[in-house]
């Protein structure tokens, strides 16, 4: 048994005789984050917070404390305790999650749980070495994830997942190019490969000139397609947002709304992404199909959005962790299906006249119910002309309908590239996208910004 | 705690730091959520642990731990200088001189947001729901939160100072939907809504539950409000507007660190260099902004910053011409003047970086109702929806939840899913009125995200609304 799930089972064993859920959440960590070609904003993290939900007569309260030594867990139950006897009985509370097998799934390396700070520092170099006519921006960070769940139902559940990630923005003034590698394993993660692909683009986006707005096609790179994803799933691809009539999805469940070479899922299994075996609830995680060939078939659920549903509705494993609770199920692990085209040349002879977007900035949801996201492109943003890249432009600022892009799509890239979501907030939650880079026939411009470059 | 902070920079001096600084922090939070008449989230969460940052070779190092005994300290701040150690690059880190600081900060507060029993917080909430029921509104929430953070600093040049902030806050939202139109409303803002430094009083200022039929009722009536139009417009921001475009156009850009690129691989730099400062003519000149870390109920309110630098007021704009950046000591010595006073850390795992503290567009004079009377034909857009700016926080695009058009100085009809989009100095320059004192609100907003690892800061703005003319508005997919 881990230490994790020791710590779950000690919380739990504090609540004296009341229906509970622990639910541990461990980290240990390290950031290399460079500018400028230096290390400045070093963090190395280790940490276990264990959470508690209480149920009495149907009320929920939940605390939460990282003062696990058993003053601070009794302290913990009885805020728990204090939070669900003051509330209110949830009359669609399905009950705490029962025992359940679990999938085996991969994501957890030795070598790269086994990763130090001078480790993280000696691969942060390794990156900026590699190019030394930019100035590097970005970082490398490894870390161990432990999330444990015991509870009252006889439920125990205990998964390590290990991750890596480089970022890496190669830039001097007027000119910057991105590139970022994620893995569970470090190996996988060549961090001077990341660093050189980053300025060959920036290398590229010298001289960048201003384009008008309207629509074009374009080809997204895969960093872009996954942020757009992640974007439109806050309010689209959830079961609040679906339950709440914000979801682009309200009312076309079963409708065709993209282009047919549009499979859109979410695969936590899938060994290629970030696996995880269970959810926060520690419900079995499962694949589910958002989008089928073009046809919207459903979201993301937990055990209460599924109840409030009803209709046979279950949790698909979606309940999040407790940072992202207030947003309620969403999925962790998307997955674009991949298409025919064998290269991003490929993807820009079907353009033909467009634009290439590397990747996006600062997205914000204008209309959720329409799936309308604003946003910039920055650091790798081209002109296509006569189906091949062309000049470079200033960084572009776009207002779309998500499903406007995805209505008519020429092509699809055949390699699948894993995008890291996760920005290292709260604690560590490695989660990333799956996919392509993709041709559409619609992508609308509506304003120009600031040029590549510092 | 005092004791292992000093155990924690004994030990990173020992390993061979020339500078190190060592934060212990209590914290605690709680939040109370209903939504559509149940009880949604019903949380109490602490933390406590020690950050540890050094300076080694001019490298900087930072560990945080969770653990608050001595030995767990002492390792920390040597993984700190481990990793400093072996940071690469070539580090010339100097800290701006500040004397050491000794003495202590709290927020003063009236009721211990604390000691507010639970069910009265669930009772709030529930009224200001029930206040919100419309026909068409399908889901209304409401939130109340509070936290306590208690810290000290010890650094190895003798500061040492305590600080105990308690912050509380809260704020309402109604969502409509009909014929596949879904529209929100939120008071006092849609960010969390509203907090401040004070006691549980500021809640009860917030009048939730008063508000709560006019949320609703608007809510509703957006559904049948037309769009807004496309095209160019004086616009008046309301002042929870202000403080967003103060936010992200001001606030961020004249953060030092992002100036030098410390942000560029994720939140980005900035347009503004550092010889702009004193020259760069950045608004009209009825814009004043100043950055005040001892503004009353502000969540950017301390006795010290995250470096033991006093709080302290100081120019950011002044009629138009920039005068001041956001600072660290690190900056500040880089650039040769001041001495920091914005470094900000979220809470004990994360290493202080320049953040906002309190940032205000300065009050001019009049009302709102002096602000329409002289305009023919515009727009007054209230509350933030959408937020976007690029990573020199130059072209911005906000969406606000609702609008009305100015016809002959007076609103008239509703208009839903208002857009304004422009480039930073051009659209200051186009501000050609502030209203007065009276006019002027302070909001206080939770999740201003920096860094990575991510941090988020609690920032406040103060602001009253603010008119610009000849503004692009109406952008549509």
């Amino acid at each position: 048994m881990s230490r994790a799930l020791d710590l779950a089972e000690e919380a739990l064993r504090a609540t004296e005789g009341d229906e509970a859920e622990a639910v541990v959440h461990a980290e240990r960590s390290g950031v290399a984050r460079f500018a400028g070609s230096v290390v400045h904003q070093p963090t190395l993290i280790d940490n276990a917070v264990v959470r508690l939900r209480v149920v009495r007569d149907g009320k929920l309260g939940w605390a939460a404390t990282n003062k696990v030594e058993a003053g601070g867990l009794a302290e913990l139950a009885r805020r728990a305790a204090e939070a669900a006897e003051s509330a209110r009985p949830d009359p669609d509370f399905p009950g705490l999650a029962p025992r359940a097998e679990y999938p085996k799934v991969p994501g957890y390396d030795e070598e790269t749980a086994a990763l130090g700070a001078e480790d993280q520092a000696r691969l942060a170099a390794t990156a900026i070495e590699a190019v030394p006519d930019f100035e590097l921006y970005g970082y490398f960070t490894s870390g161990v994830t432990e999330i444990a769940l015991a509870s009252t139902t006889g439920l125990r559940a205990d998964q390590a997942v290990t991750d890596a990630v480089c970022i890496c923005l190669a830039a001097v003034e007027g000119a910057s190019g991105w590139a970022e590698q994620t893995s569970w394993e470090a190996a996988g993660v060549d961090t001077a490969a990341a660093a050189r692909e980053a300025a060959e683009v920036a290398a590229r986006t010298r001289g960048a000139g201003e384009l008008e707005p309207g629509t074009y096609r374009a080809v997204l790179e895969p960093c872009a397609v996954a942020e757009l994803l992640r974007w439109f799933s806050y309010d689209s691809l959830g079961a609040h947002g679906f339950l709440e009539d914000r979801s682009y999805f309200c009312g076309r469940i079963g409708e065709r709304a993209f282009d047919p070479k549009v499979s859109i899922a979410d695969d936590a299994l899938d060994g290629d992404n970030l696996p995880k075996a269970f959810d926060f609830e520690g419900t079995p995680k499962q694949r589910v199909d958002l989008v089928e060939e073009g046809v919207i078939r459903g979201v993301v659920w937990d055990r209460l959005t599924a109840a409030r549903a009803g209709d046979g509705q279950v949790s698909t494993g979606h309940a999040p962790p407790d940072a992202w609770r207030f947003q309620g199920p969403l999925p962790t692990a998307l997955t674009l299906g991949p298409g025919e085209a064998g290269s991003t040349e490929e993807l820009t002879a079907l353009v033909g006249d467009g634009i290439h977007v590397t990747r996006l900035h600062y997205l914000s949801v204008v209309d959720p119910r329409e799936g309308v996201l604003t946003g910039m492109t920055r650091d790798g943003t081209f002109r296509i002309r006569d189906g091949e890249l062309a000049e470079p432009l200033v960084n572009l600022r776009f207002t779309v309908s998500l499903a406007d892009v995805l209505r008519e799509i020429p092509g699809l890239g055949r390699e699948l590239k894993l995008v890291n979501l996760n920005d290292l907030y709260d604690e560590r939650f490695p989660y990333a996208a799956l996919v392509p880079a993709l041709a559409t026939a619609r992508f609308h411009i509506t304003g120009t910004g600031s040029g590549p470059g510092l | 705690m005092k004791a292992l902070a000093e155990a924690a920079v004994d030990a990173a001096l020992g390993a061979g730091a020339s500078y190190a600084d060592a934060r212990t922090v209590l914290l605690r939070r709680q939040f109370v959520i209903t939504k559509n008449g149940q009880v949604d989230d019903l949380s109490d969460s602490e933390s406590e642990g020690i950050g540890v940052r050094v300076l080694v070779n001019g490298a900087w190092g930072f560990a945080g731990e969770g653990r608050l005994d001595e030995a767990a300290a002492r390792e920390a701040a040597l993984r700190a200088t481990t990793f400093a150690r072996a940071a690469p690059g070539h580090h010339e880190t100097s800290l701006a001189p500040v004397d050491a600081q000794s003495g202590e900060y709290r927020t003063p507060v009236e009721r211990d947001p604390f000691a507010v029993p639970l069910s009265e917080k669930i009772d709030l909430c529930l009224r200001a729901e029930e206040g919100m029921r419309q026909p068409d509104v399908k889901v209304t929430l409401a939130m109340v939160r509070a936290q306590r953070e208690h810290k000290v600093l010890i650094s190895s040049e003798g500061t040492a100072v305590e600080q105990e902030l308690v912050e509380c806050g809260g704020g309402i939202d109604a969502y409509a939907s009909a014929e596949g139109i879904t529209q929100i409303r939120s008071y006092p803002s849609q960010h969390s809504g509203v907090s401040g430094q004070g006691g549980w009083e500021f809640v009860e200022g917030l009048s939730l539950d008063k508000e709560a039929p006019r949320v609703g009722e608007q809510a509703a009536a957006l559904l049948r409000a037309d769009e807004c139009p496309s095209g160019r417009a004086t616009i008046v921001l309301s002042p929870e507007q202000v403080v967003m475009q103060v936010h992200e156009s001001v606030g961020h850009p004249t953060e030092l660190d992002r100036i030098y690129g410390t942000e560029a691989a994720y939140a980005g730099t900035s347009f503004l260099s550092p010889d702009d400062l004193g020259s760069l003519r950045y608004g009209s000149d009825r814009m004043n902004v100043t950055s005040d870390a001892t503004t009353p109920n502000g969540l950017g309110t301390f006795g010290f910053d995250d470096e033991g630098v006093p709080a302290r007021r100081e120019p950011i704009v002044e009629e138009g011409v920039l005068r001041g950046f956001l600072t660290s000591r690190e900056t500040a010595a880089r650039i040769g003047a001041g001495e920091g006073g914005s470094m900000r850390a979220d809470g004990w795992s994360r290493m202080p970086l320049v953040r906002m503290t309190n940032l205000h567009l300065e009050p001019s004079e009049g009302s709102l109702e002096d602000l329409l009377a002289e305009v023919d034909d515009g727009l007054y857009l209230e509350t933030n929806k959408s937020w976007s700016i690029d990573d020199k926080r130059l072209n911005f695009q906000f969406g606000t939840q609702i609008a009305w058009e100015i016809k002959k100085g007076k609103l008239g009809r509703m208009l839903r899913d208002a857009t304004y989009t422009g480039k930073t100095p051009v659209f200051w320059g186009k501000l050609d009125a502030v209203a007065g004192p009276d006019a002027w609100q302070l909001f206080g907003l939770t999740n201003c995200g920096k860094g990575q690892p991510g941090q988020e800061a609690h920032v406040s703005h103060g602001a009253a609304p603010a008119r610009f003319r000849d503004v692009e508005v109406g952008v549509s997919a």
